[in-house]
């Protein structure tokens, strides 16, 4: 390979990305082999490795995913409904608008982990905690931004379809929603991110299941590769959650882009 | 076109906002005047001057404070209910997220006609705008002038009574403007519909309308009503017609003082 390939190959954004971890990884994998750190507080990346194929073939690894994936967009799914019904509705009302800023305004800036005693107390450590908590980190980005998207909507929008017969109903559907939907669609990225910090922390807390619960069991008991192991698994999320929404925007952003 | 045969009267209409904060603001303060069935009126006078106002009161948008706004039946001479009515905006107002097709649709979708039917209008509305070919285009990837083509499409395609033009090449070049006056010329005189142009542009109320009324600067009144009798059809070729020289100069004498007085009216508001 000459330079001017290789000056191309370093110009690849996805080859400089994924280069990246590979590099790390291997001088990771080096550095501790040669100075012989014990691996109780650094294990080398092919022990995790094998951690983590090992805790995914007999240790429910996938039952742990899938529990911590389910509580997760289960939240997600209820704060993506609500919170676009409740923010078109506080974009259309003065008086709901009225009510709800003060609320939102108490509750927005408020971290939710700062919720988790209460919600204990209320709710006990199963499954609608999980959900309620889950519901809470999505739905004021989400909220937020339904409100701010139909606010920014075009009048001119929705006097032309007013002239074209669109009932108060059709005006929401069809023109309101519809506008909003780019910047309905980053409350989802900020939403869906804060709902993964949440059920992570929660099980971490409380959970008895769940990639959070994995987690800090691993770390009790000085499991150090299974601690990695789990990490890695959640960052692998991480990059799937991102890519789908980066793909889904594409999508969505078509005649915007045009 | 819609069969209607409904002119509409304006007598003794205003409109004035109440004060919010200091004064009130009179949009339109008595204007009289009628819009027969089956010709184009185009309104025309300097900036202010309710124009617009007027075409929204027309449409129902807005409710005139003083005045009567009655619809009257030219067969019956009764009064009739407000007629179907569909605008073109200077600003387009396309929405961005829906094909050339879907938007032409659109109104036909409100109305919960099935796709096939709807859609096959709307291709023969982009058809006689000209713009077969770009039915799958988003707004944002045509021009100017096409966008307003396909905004005179989605109006069409209703079939309304009265067709609503509120300065609807206002946004584009003049060359662009140039043809389009003659390509909505050609549409409204084959379609004898009823319509009520909003312009800046002498050439253009000219060259569409039957009608021209001209009004005053702010508080708008009706100053005078012209009637264009240039032979139909038009087209940029009338502009060398030396009936055209003489309404041209008529209109712009009467719009002349009145731009004037907009222009020491609007100066003495800032």
């Amino acid at each position: 390979m000459n330079s001017r390939q290789c000056r191309n190959l370093l110009d690849d954004p996805r080859v400089l990305g994924w280069g990246s971890v590979v590099l790390v990884l291997a001088v990771w994998e080096i550095a501790a082999w040669l100075t012989g750190v014990n691996s109780l507080y650094l294990p080398r990346p092919s022990q995790i490795v094998v951690a983590l194929v090992t805790m995914f073939a007999s240790g429910g690894l996938v039952v742990d995913l899938l529990m911590t994936l389910y509580r997760i967009f289960a939240g997600f799914a209820i704060a993506l409904v609500v919170g676009v019904v409740l923010g078109v509705w506080i974009s259309t009302s003065w008086r709901v608008r009225a009510v709800a800023d003060m609320w939102v305004a108490a509750l927005y800036p408020l971290p939710k982990v700062t919720l988790i005693p209460l919600l204990i107390i209320w709710l006990g450590t199963g499954g609608p905690f999980m959900l309620t908590i889950s519901t809470l980190g999505a739905i004021f980005p989400i909220l937020i931004n339904t409100v701010l998207g139909v606010r920014q909507c075009d009048p001119g929008l929705v006097l032309a379809a007013r002239d074209l017969g669109a009932t108060p109903q059709q005006i929401v559907r069809k023109v309101l929603i519809p506008s909003a939907i780019p910047s309905i669609f980053a409350g989802v990225r900020l939403g869906l991110g804060v709902s993964i910090i949440l059920v992570v922390a929660a099980e971490m807390v409380v959970g008895k299941v769940g990639l959070g619960a994995r987690l800090y069991l691993a770390g009790q008991i000085l499991e150090t590769e299974q601690v990695f192991a789990v990490l890695i698994v959640l960052a692998a999320l991480g990059i799937a959650v991102t890519k789908a929404q980066d793909f889904i925007d594409i999508k969505l952003g078509r005649w915007r882009l045009a | 076109m819609g069969g209607l045969s409904v002119a509409v009267e304006f007598r003794d209409v205003g409109l004035t906002f109440p004060a919010v904060a200091g004064e009130s603001v009179v949009a339109l303060s008595a204007a009289t005047c009628t819009f027969e069935p089956g010709k184009v009126t185009a309104i025309i006078g300097p900036s202010g001057c309710g124009k617009s106002t007027l075409l929204q009161i027309v449409r129902g948008f807005l409710e005139a404070s003083r005045g009567d706004v009655v619809f009257v039946d030219r067969g019956s001479a009764a009064t009739a209910p407000r007629p179907a009515m569909s605008t073109v905006w200077q600003a387009f107002n396309l929405f961005p997220w829906l094909t050339v097709l879907e938007n032409v649709a659109f109104g036909l979708e409100l109305r919960g006609m099935p796709k096939p039917e709807r859609e096959a209008l709307a291709r023969k509305a982009i058809q006689s705008v000209d713009l077969s070919g770009f039915e799958s285009k988003y707004p944002r990837q045509l021009s100017g002038g096409m966008r307003q083509r396909v905004g005179i499409a989605r109006a069409l395609v209703m079939t309304p009574d009265i067709l609503l033009l509120d300065e609807p090449f206002g946004a584009l070049d003049a060359q662009t403007r140039l043809v389009l006056q003659e390509q909505l010329a050609r549409l409204v005189e084959e379609s004898g519909t009823t319509a009520i142009l909003v312009t800046h542009s002498i050439e253009e109320a000219i060259l569409l309308a039957d009608t021209i009324i001209v009004m005053s600067a702010r508080p708008g009144r009706v100053v005078t009503d012209i009637v264009v009798d240039l032979p139909r059809p038009r087209s940029f070729a009338t502009t060398h017609d030396p009936g055209y020289g003489k309404l041209f100069d008529r209109i712009y004498a009467l719009l002349r003082d009145e731009v004037m007085r907009a222009i020491v009216i609007e100066s003495g508001n800032r």
